[in-house]
Formats: structure tokens, sequence, C-alpha cells
């Protein structure tokens, strides 16, 4: 070992050392509040259990695994899909989001109806939080090579297919690598939100437990150990990677908006319908198809009828809508909070750059971090009310919007900073000018990704927590059996998490053909 | 050697050929209608201001570039014809080498991609006559900007093609390794008598290199100078600079026609 290696081994031990002094002090500070276990207590804990915890962690891990490899071959497929036919990818696009949107708490109680006891819920919930963010790097990259490559192959009079094996799929990756870098910790939510909502066994089920007995040192040993987990499967993915791939992609997911052809309106709103058709096609198709029970296998018309049709259809309009304002003026503060703090201390960390070494590799690595499975952790320190949902959410969105807004400051031109130092521009005018500019696409990037994020973090919180919002209704209806209600709640909870998501999208093309239309992809 | 005692290269015929981009009103005219021989087994220098158009003239050879208007022909055969039969190959300005692939697997690729059967020998021989012997197992990445571009010609070289186009092939590089290049690479080509053609932004280049050069005004790209390069000339430095001169002069042509001077004197 070298002296400067042993030099780096000191300092982070030291660095150790000193979180665990201070997570102490602070445990002191608040003894008997219910808030804060320290060191000593869930070291304590673990020791005593840690058979009970090695089980249950083997059994989410196991479910963990299935859904990851699950969801990224669905990912995986769905993109060849796209290659073979590319003007399917608009619309393979919105119907793999409206999937992605549904909300994890809501579907969980439905597929533990249709699955029955087993695993196979938190499978199926650990496949669904991780296939869209494999399936958008992935589609990206198969797109994401120099266009001299393409002629090489039409220069000896080669197709699509010959094209598609020499080139496109050697470069998507180290776009696949990235998307399965982020699947892995969030297949470990998936399958503890799935064991949130009705397991008998796994991490997610003693968490739950732990916070209803409010046994705070054992709610925090089991969100340590499934962060600690979550890191570990974000490393070794990450690790993988780097052995397997020629390079990184730049900005993970930051594709350039669509230039508008023609009425940029008109266009939004026949993708917006045509998806609408074909998600109530399939729905209905795959009700009938496996002959589900009307009970609780609910389609479209049973809605329609519960909504507006049926006596006391008023009834039920109102009460979805009281849920869903409760849930949006949680949520809203909390993305929009998290998205602004993000995208400050990025630009703070660039202008104090020796702050950036110490803040960036904790915020790294608490990115993966699946925030959903602290949620407890939060509820206990900041109580059932508004601020500790809002904080889950915020926090939810911060660590996307930092990373992706620290590596998006980096693309500035080297060329284009050096210009300014010559004319010794203060660095806040580099900011301005050439920083922030080059931050846009990977912010947005980040704020697209996140509402999706942020609605699954609110729904699990106020699922958990508050006894609000259209989390708390579905939480409830889900126990009583109201599937129409359930039911209703997931088209609420999906169908706003597009209109955000088309509604950032909308922002970004808005903002680019304002600042920079020459990013925008003709 | 086997390509030396090959029959040259079908000439390249190209009848009227113009290329436009975009729809009206924002339409750019980038090649006028153009009618021009390129001689079998000849090297032909294309040079003109930047964005003239002559590399759309180059792609359009190429058949990855359809014309607007006209059409091109190599001896009887289209360009998508010869594309595949394998018998067309193209340098890029960037080597653009496949990153994942060695140098090895970079040229026996192309071999590959014009179905010819996969000899090992003719790779790793291409390999060595373009100065490469020792990095058959490189990266792209772990060559400089020069040994980047060998690889690159000995991909075109290694299919045998009857017609290379090389598109400011060593427009990346350094002067001096732009010199060496210069005078290793060409000889490969020359002895098997294929038909080149070679956009170059260096009249010096172009001088030393071809049997004709044709020089471009401005965009859209019309002929303003076509000058041949007698064999006797290599060895002669001052009619080397007569000719350089001359390309030079025509060059200046193209800009004074199309200059905002001479737009604004022809209204």
């Amino acid at each position: 070992m070298t002296a400067q290696a042993r030099h780096d081994l000191a300092r982070q031990a030291l660095g150790v050392l000193a979180v665990l002094l201070l997570w102490h002090l602070a445990a002191q500070a608040v003894l008997g509040s219910y808030m804060l276990s320290g060191p000593v207590a869930v070291a304590t804990y673990l020791a005593e259990h840690h058979a009970l915890i090695g089980r249950a962690l083997w059994v989410t891990v196991q479910n963990a695994g299935w859904g990851f490899l699950a969801g990224n071959l669905a990912a995986i497929l769905l993109v060849l899909v796209v290659a073979l036919l590319p003007r399917m990818r608009v619309i393979v696009a919105a119907i793999a989001l409206v999937v992605f949107c549904l909300p994890l708490v809501a579907t969980g109680p439905v597929l533990r109806v249709l699955y029955g006891p087993g695993p196979g819920p938190q499978i199926t919930l650990a496949a669904l939080s991780v296939y869209y963010t494999t399936f958008i790097p992935l589609l990206v990259g198969l797109r994401a090579a120099p266009a001299s490559w393409f002629d090489l192959m039409r220069l000896y009079g080669r197709g699509a297919w010959t094209t598609f094996v020499q080139v496109r799929l050697m470069a998507a990756l180290p776009y696949l690598m990235a998307g399965l870098q982020i699947a892995a910790p969030a297949a470990f939510l998936g399958a503890m939100v799935g064991e949130f909502t009705g397991a008998e066994r796994g991490m997610g089920v003693l968490s739950i437990r732990a916070m209803r007995a409010l046994d705070v040192d054992a709610t925090w040993a089991i969100a340590l150990v499934a962060a600690a987990v979550s890191m570990l499967a974000y490393g070794a993915v990450g690790a993988l990677a780097r052995r397997l791939s020629h390079g990184r992609p730049d900005i993970l997911m930051a594709t350039a908006p669509e230039r508008a052809r023609g009425n940029a309106m008109l266009r939004g709103a026949g993708l917006a319908g045509v998806t609408l058709l074909v998600v109530l096609a399939l729905w209905w198709v795959a009700m009938e198809a496996f002959d589900l029970s009307r009970f609780f296998a609910k389609r479209p018309d049973d809605l329609w009828r519960f909504l507006v049709t049926a006596p006391g259809a008023e009834g039920n309009r109102a009460a979805l809508w009281a849920a869903s304002s409760q849930t949006l003026v949680q949520v809203v503060p909390g993305y929009l909070a998290g998205l602004a703090l993000g995208a400050v201390l990025a630009m703070v960390l660039v202008l104090v750059p020796w702050l950036a070494g110490a803040v960036l590799p904790l915020a790294i690595a608490l990115r993966s971090v699946p925030i959903v499975t602290t949620a407890p952790l939060i509820v206990l320190a900041l109580g059932r009310g508004s601020a500790g949902t809002i904080t889950i959410v915020a926090v939810m969105t911060f660590f996307p919007a930092l990373v992706a807004c620290i590596q998006g400051l980096r693309q500035a031109p080297g060329q284009a900073l050096d210009m300014m130092r010559i004319y010794a521009t203060s660095p806040l005018m580099r900011l301005w000018h050439a920083q922030i500019p080059a931050m846009l696409p990977a912010f947005f990037a980040a704020a697209r990704m996140s509402v999706p994020a942020a609605v699954l973090a609110v729904t699990v919180a106020e699922w958990l927590a508050t006894g609000r919002g259209l989390g708390a209704l579905m939480a409830m209806t889900a126990s009583t059996s109201n599937y129409n209600m359930l039911w209703a709640a997931i088209v609420v909870v999906a169908a706003g998490s597009c209109l955000g998501y088309a509604l950032v999208a909308w922002l970004e093309r808005a903002v680019f053909s304002r600042v920079a239309p020459e990013q925008l992809r003709g | 050697m086997a390509e030396a005692m090959s029959p040259p290269g079908p000439d390249i015929i190209c009848t009227e050929v113009a290329k436009t981009f975009g729809d009206a009103p924002a339409q750019v005219e980038a090649v006028a209608p153009l009618s021009l021989t390129f001689a079998g087994g000849q090297m032909t220098a294309l040079v003109g201001p930047s964005g003239c158009g002559k590399s759309t003239l180059l792609r359009m050879i190429a058949g990855l570039e359809p014309p607007s208007e006209g059409a091109i022909r190599m001896g009887d055969e289209s360009p998508q014809a010869m594309q595949r039969k394998g018998a067309l190959a193209m340098a890029f300005q960037d080597a653009s080498l496949l990153p994942w692939r060695s140098v090895q697997g970079n040229v026996a690729l192309a071999r590959k991609l014009a179905r010819q059967d996969a000899d090992p020998d003719a790779v790793a021989g291409m390999i060595a006559r373009v100065g490469l012997a020792g990095f058959e197992q490189a990266r792209p990445a772990e060559l400089s900007g020069g040994m980047r571009q060998r690889v690159a010609i000995a991909r075109c070289l290694v299919t045998q093609p009857r017609i290379l186009l090389l598109d400011e092939p060593f427009g990346a590089v350094d002067e001096l390794t732009r010199a060496r290049l210069n005078v290793e690479l060409p000889p490969l080509w020359q002895a098997s008598a294929t038909t080149c053609v070679m956009v170059t932004h260096s009249v010096r280049e172009a001088v030393a290199l071809a049997d004709r050069v044709i020089v471009f005004s401005s965009r859209p790209a019309r002929v303003v100078g076509d000058i041949a390069v007698p064999d006797a000339s290599r060895s002669d430095r001052v009619a080397q600079l007569a000719l350089v001169d001359q390309v030079s002069a025509a060059l200046s042509r193209g800009w004074d026609e199309t200059g905002p001077e001479a737009r604004q004197a022809a209204q």
C-alpha cells in the first residue's frame, strides 16, 4: 500500500468515526423522544436479532433479484420492439410511462388478491419499479452513435439488422449498464413496498411491524440495513459496468426534447388520445383474457358507472377529489423544494469546489438509497403531519436532482470557461453564461424522472403514516375491499403522474426553444 | 501483388447531379447541377471553400446521400450496386473506428461487411502495411490520432475496393503526422489502380497526391477550375509550385465570384 493510499484510508476511517460520533451525540440529545436511535442501540439490536434480520433480508433480496431480472428483461424486449418498429417509439414510450406511473401501494393490494399468498406481488412490484429506468436510457443508447458509424454500414450495402448487431447493440451497452445500476436499488425498493402491502415475510414486513410498535431501534436498524444493501447493489453493478463498458454515457437520460413539428399542442393531444385508447384497450383485454372476477378486477366501464352513472356517484367523485387535493398540496411543494435545493446546492458546490469534494461522494452514495425504504424513519422523526410527508417527497427528488445538476454543470465546455477567465469574469458570471445553460438538459431529465418518484413517495408516506390523501384512501379501500374506489384512485394517480411528466416535458421544450433551439432534436 | 495486376477501377460518371436540403422556403442548394467524370484508376482531388458542398458530392458518390437531381454511375452500375458488391470504401474525417473493437477487429469488420471471407493473413498483412504491426490487439482509445487514421485506411483497403473515397482523411491530425501519412499511405492504393476521389482543404496535398484537381466555388458548388497534374511534376518542385499557384488562383476566383460584393454587384 502506498503512503497516499494509507493516508486516504486513514482519512476515510476518520470520516466514518466522526459520523458515528455525531450520530451518537444526536441520539443522546433526543433520548426518549421516539426520533433517533444511536449507533450503540442499532448495533445492539442487530446483534440480538441478526438471525431474524438475515432471514428477512434473504427473502427480500430474492424477491428483488427476480423482479430485477423480469423488469429488465421486459425493458429490453420493449426496446427491441421499438428498434424493429421505429414508428411505434412514441406510443410505446407513452404506454411504458403510464404503466410506470401506476401507484405501487395500490397495485400491491390488487396483485395480492390476484396472486394469493406468496412472493408474486413483491416480485411484480420490483419489476415494475425497474423497467422504466432501463427502458429509457437503452432507447437513447440505441440511437447514440456517431453518424459515420451508420454510414460505414451503408457503405457496404448493409441494412438495419447488421447495423443493429454491429453498432447499435454495442453502442447501447454503457446505457444499459447505467440503467441496470439505477435498477438495482430500485428493485429492492419495489420488493419492500410489495412487502409493505400484506406479505408474510421480508424486510418490508419487519419495517412496518417495528414502526407500528414504535420500536425505534428496530426501525432504524432495518432502514439502515436496507440502505446499506441498496448501496452495495448499486456499487456492485457500477463495478461490473466499468469492467464491461468501453465508456460511460455523459448524462443519464438527458434526451433532448424533440423539435415540434406542425402544431405541438395538436400532436400532444393526439398522442394523449391514442395512448388513452390503447391503455384502456390493454386494461380491458388483460382483465378479460385472464377472466378475472369483476369483484376486484374492475374494468373501465365499472369505473365509469362508479364515478358517473351509478347512484352516489357524486359522493364518490367528491371523496376522490378531496383525497387528490390533499395529496397535491403535499407533493407539489415537496417536489419543487427538492428540485430547487438540488439545483442550488449543485451550483454552490461548483462555486466552492473544496466543499464538492466532501459532499459529492456522500450525495452519490445516498442517491442510491431508495428513500421510500427509509420513510418510516422520517415519519418517526418529523411526525405524521404534512412536514414529514413533504420532507420525504423533497428528499426523494433532491438527490437525483443534485447529482444530475452537478453532472450537467460539468458539461460546460472548458474552452468557453477559459475564454471567460481570460476576461477575468467572476465565477457567478461564468455560472450564469456557461454552466447553467449546460446544466439544463440534465436538470430537466431529473425533473421529468422525479415526477413518478415524488408521487410514489407521497403515496407511500400517506399510506404508512398520515392517514390523509390518495395514499391513505388506497390503503383504506384495499383493506375494506372497496375495489371501485381503489381502481379509481389508481387511475387518478397514474393520470396525474403522466400529466405532471408531460407538463415538465412541455416546460422543457418551451425553455429550450427559447434559450437553446439548437439542442432540440430535429 | 494481386491488386497490382487487377484492371483499373471504373469511371465515376456524374450527370447533372444536384443536391438541395430542406423544404422551401428554408431550402439550401448544396450542389448546383454538375456533370463530371472521374477517370478510372485515377486519383481526383476536390478542393473548395468550407461548406461548398464537396463533401456532399462525395457522399452522393458513396451512395450515402441520394442526389436531388441527376444520376451517378460507376461503369455500368449504381453506387448502391457497388455497395452491395463490397466494391466501395470510404475514409471519414474522424477515423470512425468502433471503440469496442481492437485494431484487428476493426479491419476485419470491413471484410465481414463486404461479405468477403475472413482472411486473417490479409488483415494482419494490411495492418503491417499501414505500419501498425504489433498494435493488432490495441483499442482505438489507446492509439494516437494518426494511428487511428492508419487503421481507417487499412479498413478501407483490406477489401480491395474498386472505388476509394477519402473525405479529408487526414484533416484532424497535426501537420507533421499528416505529411508522414501523405508519404506512406498513398502508395498502398496507387499500386492497386483503384479509382480515388479525395476531398481536402490543402492545396499542396491535392497537388502532391492527385492526378487531377477540381476546384469548387462557394456554395452551391460549381466547378471553377479543373487542373491536370502531370506525372512529371511529382519530382519537379518548380512545376509543383506553379500548380499550387494555379489551384490557389482558381480557388480565389471561386471566392470572388460568389462573395457578398459580387452578389451585390449582380443585383
